[in-house]
């Protein structure tokens, strides 16, 4: 089976139970996919599968047969994620730092669909991806800045 | 290496041509969501997976043709929550697909996952069973149509045949004076198994003040099937919306359906939130149709 990692076309074998996560760490080395809970209810392996936001331990490797994932890795060079980036750095929205990869991409594909989005935007946005470390309005005040209504 | 196969057929025929020959230990795996984790925790082992999940074209959109609304079940939370058809009558889907899962779930969770999983927590299925939803099974032998209520056992048994799959799920839209409503709790609002939820669909009669039809439905009732409060429903028909009204319905309610006690929350707590639920949901319906919600 073939998938498009971050625009590279990529091969692999599969067992069948092998989920989109184990395959984009394990075998093509992405740790910026991170496993937290398994089971959908944490969000930190979300990541872009065909230009839609998903959990990647929810989803079967071999259903991802030529499709096009994007993760926090394919994004570094990308303008909009860099001020998002940066945003993060300035507000302190990093604390532990083992969601943000996912709030990352959550908000970039945010700005990207919704420009100039408000709070509430950017909560939903959000509501899918737990912070353990409590830093929820450093990182709504983080995208807010970068990319909503309080962008410069 | 694990045991499991994974069938995926490129056409729905094949795949129900396959289904039909294994008689034992399939399971249809559409976006994974609830499967997937279910699998990895050993609460079900099946040995072959076929993955409908490619057939897009066939099972994935929502369509209205005279008066009746047609749900295709590979059709996402995603889509519901952006169809303009979920708006005004319909508003039940609109709010319960609103405070399903949290985006990244919605953007591939499936309606027809969501009702042939069939776990008593279920958000939709309290929806369209207010809604009186019919569900299209189909299989290489034909296909059927069936009423939701009396598809559900019990937690996760339907009696669908191994062979069949869920192709759609379809309703009449309420006519006239008419509206409908969602209510769900939870311990937060986003990505969160519902304590108790509650729908409701609610006609009026011309005078817009008494109550011509009602359609109650409920999750987390103590059979682990949601349900319908036959009871309360038939009592509201002939009233108007008065406290009086609502206080009487919230107490025939109360001992109509028996709900569930478990870690997550006592009958009793779930049967007090459900009658406030009623309350809001009879108060907002009613005010919509009036055009003063």
């Amino acid at each position: 089976m073939t998938i498009n990692v971050n625009g590279a076309e990529r091969s692999f074998q599969v067992d069948p139970l092998d989920r989109l996560i184990d395959v984009l760490r394990d075998q093509v080395g992405m740790k910026s996919v991170k496993e937290g809970c398994g089971t959908g209810d944490c969000g930190i392996c979300a990541i872009l599968v065909d230009g839609k936001l998903v959990n990647s331990c929810l989803m079967l490797a071999a259903q991802c047969d030529g499709r096009r994932v994007l993760t926090l890795e394919g994004l570094l060079g990308d303008p909009d994620m860099k001020r998002i980036q940066e945003s993060f750095v300035v507000n302190n929205a990093a604390q532990c730092g083992f969601c943000t990869p996912a709030m990352l991409m959550a908000s970039w594909d945010l700005a990207r669909h919704s420009p100039k989005p408000t709070p509430d935007e950017i909560k939903v946005a959000i509501s899918g991806i737990l912070c353990r470390c409590t830093g929820y309005y450093q990182i709504i005040d983080s995208v807010h800045q970068a990319c909503g209504e309080g962008a410069k | 290496m694990s045991s499991l196969e994974l069938f995926s057929p490129t056409n729905l025929d094949d795949a129900l041509n396959f289904m039909l020959r294994e008689d034992k230990g399939v399971a249809v795996i559409a976006s994974g969501t609830d499967l997937i984790p279910r699998i990895r925790k050993k609460q079900v082992s099946p040995s072959v997976l076929v993955d409908i999940s490619s057939f897009q074209n066939d099972l994935r959109y929502i369509r209205e043709s005279g008066g009746t609304l047609r749900v295709g079940a590979l059709t996402t939370l995603t889509d519901v929550l952006e169809s303009p058809l979920m708006r005004d009558k319909l508003s039940a889907l609109h709010e319960a697909a609103e405070i399903f899962g949290a985006p990244q779930v919605r953007n591939v969770a499936t309606v027809g996952g969501n009702i042939c999983s069939a776990a008593s927590s279920e958000d939709l299925i309290p929806v369209f069973m207010a809604l009186g939803a019919q569900l299209k099974l189909v299989s290489a032998k034909g296909e059927r149509t069936v009423p939701l209520e009396g598809f559900l056992k019990g937690k996760r048994a339907t009696k669908m045949k191994p062979s069949e799959i869920l192709a759609e799920v379809s309703f009449e839209v309420p006519k006239g004076r008419s509206w409908t409503g969602f209510e769900k709790l939870g311990r937060r609002n986003m990505l969160i198994i519902s304590l108790v939820s509650m729908a409701l669909s609610l006609s009026m009669k011309d005078d817009l003040q008494t109550i011509a039809g009602a359609r109650i439905a409920m999750n987390r009732v103590s059979d682990r099937i949601p349900a319908l409060a036959v009871k309360t429903q038939d009592f509201l028909v002939g009233k108007r919306v008065t406290t009086e009204t609502i206080a009487q319905a919230q107490k025939i309610l109360g001992s109509e359906l028996a709900l569930t006690s478990d870690f997550r929350a006592s009958g009793s707590y779930r049967t007090e939130v459900a009658q406030v639920y009623l309350k809001r949901l009879l108060l907002r319906c009613s005010g919509r149709i009036r055009g003063s919600g």
